[in-house]
C-alpha cells in the first residue's frame, strides 16, 4: 500500500502533466523552467517519499553475476575502479556490490586504479563495505589495494606481460613480492577475472584491447549509461557481461539480495535510485508525447 | 616315529599360532608395514617445451595424471610442479595443478631482481610430485630431461592480424599512389556538404554572420583535421558572397591553424583585403566557460547559420539548443559516437561519424585522403565480403573459415 | 550590480552561514566537525549555484563555475607532477632524488634509457618558447607515431577481426541451446521470453542485417541507389534506432547524476531522509 506522500506526488506530477497537455493542445507556449520544476518534482518526490520496484537480471548483467558466482573459491578477481566523482552516483553501487560478491564467494581481489579521482572511491569501497562486513579479512590474504598508477593505456602494456614491473608495492608501500595474494600473479594472464568499473579513458575498452584480448582473461564491465551502448558489440565475446548506468547496479544489486542475506540487510543504493529514475523517465516520455502531440496539432492549425 | 609325532605337535603349534593370527589382529608395526601401498601413482608421460609465441622465460610442462587421480585407490588432489637449475636441485614449487588437469605453465619474469625470474636459455629440471590430500604422502615423477626457454620474434598466432595490416596497407598505398598520378577517384555526394552551399546563401539573404565552430579537439585530432578542410571550403565561399564569419577557438594551436586557413581561402577567393584577423579568435580552454561564450555570441549576433565540425563532449547538446533558439539552420559532424545523438536531434544536418572525414576527402581532394577513404571503402566491402561467406560457413558446418579469424596470444 | 542583487547576495550567504552553524552544532560531538560541516555546506552551496544556472546566468553560477575551472587545473596540475614525475620517473633514476621526494627508489628498474623520456618532455616544453619551438615536434611526432603504431595493431585485432569473426551468427539457432528442429517445431513450441528461440533469432538476424547494411551506409565509392541504396537505407534506420537507445541510456545517466546530487542535499545538508 503506497503511503500518502507517494499518492500526492503521483497526483502533482500526472496533474501537471495533464495541464501541459491541455496548454499545448491550445497553442499555448510552455516555458523551459516549468519543464526543469516537472523533473525536479519528479526526482525529489520519491526521494523523500520513496518508491521501490523490484528488478530483475537481464542476461548481460546475469552473465557477470554467475561468472563471479561460479568461480572457484579463491579465484584471482581484478577490480579497476577507474571513474571520478561524477560518475560515481552510478558507478559506486556498483564497485560496493561487486567487491561485496567477490569477497562473499571467498575471492582473492586486487583493487587498483588508473584515475587518479579513483583512489578516494576505491577507498570509500573499502572503508563504507570491505572492513565493516568482513571485518576478519587480512589487507594482503584477502584483499589488497595496490593504489593508483599514472600512465593511462601505458600501464596496461607494462602489465598485460609484467604486474610488478608497474605496481612495485602496494598502497601502503608493502613490496608485493611480499604480498601473498601475488605469490602466484605475475601478469593480468594470472587472474581469473577483471572486473574494469568507469565509462572514460581510459576505461572499460581499454581493458578490453590491451589487456582481455591479448591475455585472453575475461573481463567484466561496470559502466555510466553514456559509455554503455559502445560496449554492446564487444559482448558476449570479449566482454563477459555489462552492468549499464544505475539500472545495471540496481539488476546486480538485486540479483546479489536474492542469493546471499547478508546483503540483503545492506544499504542498496541502486535500487533505491530506482524509484526516482522511473518516474523522471515517464514523466519525460510524457513530455515527447506531448510535444509531438503539440507539434502536429500546431501544424493542422497553420494548414488551416 | 618320534619325528613324525614332533613335526606333526609343531604342525598344531604353528596352525595354532595362526589361526590366532586370523581371530585377533596384531598391531601393525609401522617401522616394518609396506607404506608404499599408501602413495598414489605418479605421473607419466612427463614432457617440458618452450612456451610458443612468447618472449621467453616461460616453459609449458604436460604429462598423463596419476592412475590415482579421480577417486582411484589413494586419491591425488593436486599436482606441485618443481623447478631447478641442476639435476641435482635444490627443486622449488613453482605452482600447482588441480587434480584432472595434465598442463602446468610455468611463466616466469623476465626481471633479473624478481624472485619469479627464469632465465632463457638456460637449461631447466622439471620435477611433479601427485600429492594426497595430506600433502605430506606424495610421489615424485622422474626428472626431467632439461628443457630451455626463449623468447620468439613472431608470434604465429597474431597472423590473421598480420594479414589485414598488409592487406590494408597495400590497399591504401594503391590508392594514395593513383590519387596522386591524378586518377579520378570518385566520392559519393554527401547531404550535408550541400547544405552548406545553401545555408552560406540564406545567411548572405539575411544579412547575418556564419558561425563555425571547430569543436573541442586539439589541431593533433584527426575530426579537427578534417573540419580544417571544410572551414576552408567555407571561409572561400564566405569571401566570395561577402558575408561575416565568426569562428571562436578553444585551443589556441586550433586558433592559429584556423587563422592561415581562413586567410589562404580569402586569398584564393580573390578577396585578401575582406580579411578581418579578429574574425578567428581563441575564447578560453575551459570546456563549459567556452560553451557559455559561444552561447552569448549566438544571442547576441543571431547567426543565420551555425556549422559544428570536429571534437564535441558534453557540451553539443547546450551549443545546439541554443543555436535552434537563436533560430539558426545548424549543420554538424562529429566523430565522437555519444553525441552523434544529441546532433541528430537538434541540428538540420549531421554528419555522422565517418562522413566527417569523408567530407574532408570530397571537399579538399587531397590524395592522401582521397585514397584512405578508397582503402577504407575496399576493406568495408571485404568485411561484408567476409561476414557473408563466415555466415554461411558457420550455419553449414564449415568450422574451419570461422577459425581463421581466431587471433590467439 | 544594483540594490537587490546585494540583498540576495547578502541574504545568501547568511542562509550559508547559518546552515555552517546548524551543521556544526549537529557534527559538534565528531572529530573535525567544524571542518566537515563547512564541507557540506560549501558542497551544497557549489550545487544550488551551478543549478541557478537553470533559472539564468548569474554572479553565484559564475563564482561556482570559475572555481571549479581553478580547482580542477591545480588538481590535474599537482596529479601530473605527482605522480608521473615523481612516481614514475624519479624513482628510476636517481636515489637521491627518491630521496627528497620521499619515494622508494626502485634500484632494480635503473636503466639509462630513462633519461630518455626526461629530454623528450624537455624538448616538449620548448613549444612555450618563440625560438626553439620547432624542438617539440619531434618528440609530438614520436608520441604520435607511437600510439598509432600500437593502437593500429590492437584495434585491428579487437575492433576488427575480431568484430567481423562475431557476425558469424547461426541464423536458424544454436545447437547447444536453441538447435533448429524444423519450421512446425518451432511454431508450436513458441517461446516469448527474453532467452527464448524467438529473440535469439530475431537478435542474430538484426545484428547480421544492421552489421551489412550499415556498413553499406558508410560506402562512399558508389552512390546509393536501386539495392544499395535501400541496404542502405536499412543501415541508417539500425544506427538512429541505436542512437535513439544511445541517448535514452544518456538521459538515464544524467538523471542518475540528478538524483544523487538531491540525494545529496536532501539527507546529508537538510537532514530530511536519513
Amino acid at each position: 500500500m503506497p503511503n500518502l506522500g507517494v499518492i500526492i506526488s503521483l497526483l502533482i506530477i500526472f496533474g501537471g502533466l495533464a495541464w501541459l497537455l491541455f496548454r499545448s493542445l491550445t497553442g499555448r507556449e510552455v516555458k523551459r523552467r516549468v519543464i526543469f520544476v516537472f523533473i525536479f518534482v519528479a526526482v525529489a518526490a520519491p526521494i523523500l517519499f520513496p518508491i521501490t520496484f523490484e528488478e530483475h537480471a537481464t542476461p548481460v548483467v546475469r552473465d557477470l553475476f554467475d561468472r563471479i558466482e561460479t568461480l572457484p573459491r579463491g579465484s584471482r578477481v581484478l577490480i579497476s575502479f577507474d571513474y571520478d566523482p561524477a560518475m560515481a552516483p552510478e558507478v559506486q553501487p556498483m564497485a560496493n556490490a561487486i567487491s561485496f560478491h567477490c569477497l562473499t564467494r571467498g575471492h582473492k581481489v586486487v583493487c587498483m586504479c588508473l584515475w587518479a579521482t579513483g583512489q578516494t572511491l576505491l577507498s570509500n569501497t573499502i572503508n563504507d563495505v570491505i572492513l565493516p562486513e568482513f571485518p576478519n579479512i587480512i589487507d594482503g590474504v584477502d584483499y589488497v589495494n595496490i593504489g593508483y598508477k599514472a600512465g593511462n593505456e601505458g600501464v596496461l602494456n607494462v602489465i598485460v606481460s609484467d604486474f610488478k614491473k608497474m605496481f612495485p608495492t602496494d598502497v601502503n608501500g608493502v613490496p608485493l613480492d611480499s604480498v601473498p595474494i601475488f605469490d602466484e600473479i605475475n601478469s593480468c594472464a594470472d587472474f581469473d577475472l577483471i572486473v574494469a568499473l568507469g565509462g572514460g579513458r581510459p576505461g572499460p575498452k581499454e581493458w578490453v584491447l590491451f589487456v582481455g584480448d591479448p591475455a585472453d582473461v575475461p573481463v567484466g564491465v561496470g559502466v555510466a549509461a553514456v559509455v554503455a551502448p559502445q560496449l554492446y558489440p564487444y559482448y558476449p565475446r570479449q566482454i563477459i557481461g555489462i552492468l549499464g548506468g544505475i539500472k545495471g547496479a540496481a539488476e546486480y544489486e538485486s540479483e546479489l539480495a536474492h542469493r546471499h542475506e547478508q546483503f540483503a540487510d545492506m544499504d542498496k543504493p541502486g535500487l533505491n535510485m530506482m524509484g526516482p529514475q522511473t518516474l523522471a523517465h515517464i514523466t519525460i516520455m510524457a513530455f515527447i508525447v506531448i510535444g509531438n502531440i503539440a507539434f502536429f496539432t500546431g501544424r493542422r492549425r497553420k494548414d488551416r | 616315529m618320534k619325528h613324525k609325532l614332533m613335526i606333526g605337535v609343531l604342525f598344531v603349534l604353528f596352525g595354532m599360532s595362526s589361526l590366532w593370527a586370523q581371530t585377533e589382529p596384531v598391531e601393525a608395526d609401522s617401522a616394518v608395514v609396506d607404506s608404499t601401498e599408501l602413495y598414489p601413482a605418479p605421473v607419466s608421460h612427463l614432457r617440458a617445451t618452450d612456451k610458443p609465441n612468447d618472449h621467453g622465460h616461460a616453459i609449458v610442462v604436460e604429462w598423463e595424471t596419476s592412475a590415482d587421480d579421480g577417486g582411484g585407490k589413494n586419491n591425488v588432489v593436486l599436482y606441485q610442479v618443481f623447478r631447478s637449475m641442476s639435476f641435482d636441485g635444490p627443486f622449488d614449487s613453482v605452482g600447482t595443478a588441480p587434480a584432472g588437469e595434465g598442463r602446468f605453465e610455468d611463466i616466469g619474469s623476465k626481471d633479473r631482481s624478481s624472485s619469479s625470474f627464469i632465465p632463457d636459455d638456460t637449461d631447466l629440471f622439471y620435477q611433479i610430485d601427485a600429492v594426497t590430500a595430506d600433502p605430506a604422502i606424495r610421489t615424485p615423477s622422474d626428472i626431467l630431461d632439461p628443457v630451455q626457454s626463449s623468447g620468439q620474434w613472431f608470434n604465429t598466432g597474431r597472423v590473421p592480424v598480420l594479414v589485414a595490416v598488409l592487406i590494408f596497407g597495400l590497399l591504401t598505398g594503391i590508392f594514395v599512389t593513383s590519387a596522386k598520378r591524378g586518377r579520378e577517384l570518385y566520392v559519393r555526394p554527401i547531404g550535408g556538404i550541400e547544405a552548406v552551399d545553401d545555408a552560406i546563401g540564406r545567411a548572405t539573404e539575411m544579412g547575418r554572420p556564419i558561425l563555425y565552430v571547430l569543436g573541442l579537439g586539439t589541431a593533433a585530432d584527426v575530426a579537427t583535421i578534417a573540419s580544417f578542410t571544410i572551414l576552408s571550403r567555407v571561409a572561400k565561399r564566405v569571401a566570395e558572397y561577402q558575408t561575416e564569419l565568426i569562428v571562436p577557438t578553444y585551443d589556441p594551436i586550433v586558433m592559429s591553424v584556423a587563422q592561415e586557413v581562413v586567410k589562404s581561402s580569402y586569398f584564393d577567393a580573390g578577396r585578401p583585403e575582406d580579411y578581418k584577423e579578429e574574425c578567428v579568435f581563441f575564447v578560453t580552454q575551459s570546456q563549459f566557460a567556452y560553451v557559455a561564450a559561444v552561447n552569448g555570441i549566438m544571442l547576441r549576433e543571431f547567426p543565420a547559420t551555425n556549422v559544428y565540425m570536429g571534437k564535441f563532449y558534453a557540451e553539443s547538446l547546450l551549443l545546439a539548443e541554443t543555436g535552434s533558439l537563436a533560430g539558426s539552420i545548424q549543420i554538424s559532424g562529429t566523430d565522437e559516437i555519444a553525441q552523434i545523438p544529441f546532433f541528430i536531434v537538434a541540428c538540420d544536418y549531421t554528419l555522422i561519424g565517418e562522413e566527417l572525414y569523408a567530407a574532408s576527402a570530397y571537399l579538399g581532394r587531397e590524395p592522401k585522403l582521397l585514397g584512405s577513404l578508397k582503402a577504407q571503402d575496399w576493406a568495408k566491402a571485404a568485411v561484408v565480403v567476409l561476414a557473408i561467406v563466415g555466415l554461411v560457413a558457420a550455419n553449414f558446418g564449415w568450422l574451419e573459415f570461422p577459425t581463421l579469424f581466431r587471433v590467439i596470444d | 550590480m544594483n540594490r537587490s542583487t546585494y540583498i540576495v547576495a547578502a541574504v545568501v550567504v547568511l542562509l550559508f552561514a547559518l546552515s555552517w552553524v546548524l551543521h556544526t552544532l549537529a557534527m559538534s560531538g565528531e572529530a573535525d566537525g567544524v571542518t566537515r560541516a563547512f564541507m557540506v555546506t560549501m558542497a551544497a552551496f557549489l550545487t544550488l549555484a551551478i543549478y541557478s544556472f537553470l533559472y539564468k546566468d548569474n554572479a553565484f553560477y559564475k563564482l561556482a563555475e570559475h572555481l571549479y575551472v581553478g580547482v580542477s587545473a591545480a588538481y590535474w596540475m599537482c596529479q601530473g607532477f605527482w605522480s608521473t614525475i615523481v612516481g614514475n620517473l624519479i624513482p628510476r633514476l636517481s636515489e637521491g632524488a627518491s630521496n627528497f621526494f620521499q619515494q622508494p627508489y626502485q634500484a632494480s628498474s635503473w636503466n639509462v634509457a630513462y633519461w630518455i623520456p626526461v629530454i623528450l618532455g624537455i624538448m616538449l616544453l620548448m613549444r612555450l618558447t618563440k625560438n626553439y619551438g620547432w624542438m617539440s615536434r619531434w618528440p609530438l611526432a614520436l608520441i604520435v607515431g607511437t600510439t598509432a603504431g600500437l593502437n593500429f595493431v590492437r584495434y585491428l585485432r579487437s575492433d576488427f577481426i575480431v568484430q567481423v569473426s562475431s557476425t558469424f551468427v547461426p541464423l536458424l539457432g544454436d545447437k547447444e541451446l536453441h538447435p533448429w528442429l524444423g519450421f512446425g517445431a518451432f511454431v508450436s513450441n513458441l517461446d516469448l521470453s527474453a532467452t527464448g528461440q524467438l529473440a535469439a533469432l530475431a537478435t542474430n538476424w538484426v545484428v547480421f542485417l544492421g552489421v551489412i547494411c550499415g556498413i553499406v551506409y558508410f560506402f562512399f565509392s558508389k552512390e546509393h541507389t536501386g539495392v544499395f541504396g535501400r541496404a542502405s537505407r536499412v543501415g541508417i534506420w539500425i544506427l538512429m534506432i541505436t542512437f535513439g537507445a544511445s541517448f535514452g541510456y544518456t538521459v538515464m545517466g544524467r538523471i542518475s547524476l540528478l538524483v544523487g546530487r538531491i540525494t545529496f542535499l536532501f539527507r546529508d545538508w537538510l537532514g530530511l531522509i536519513s
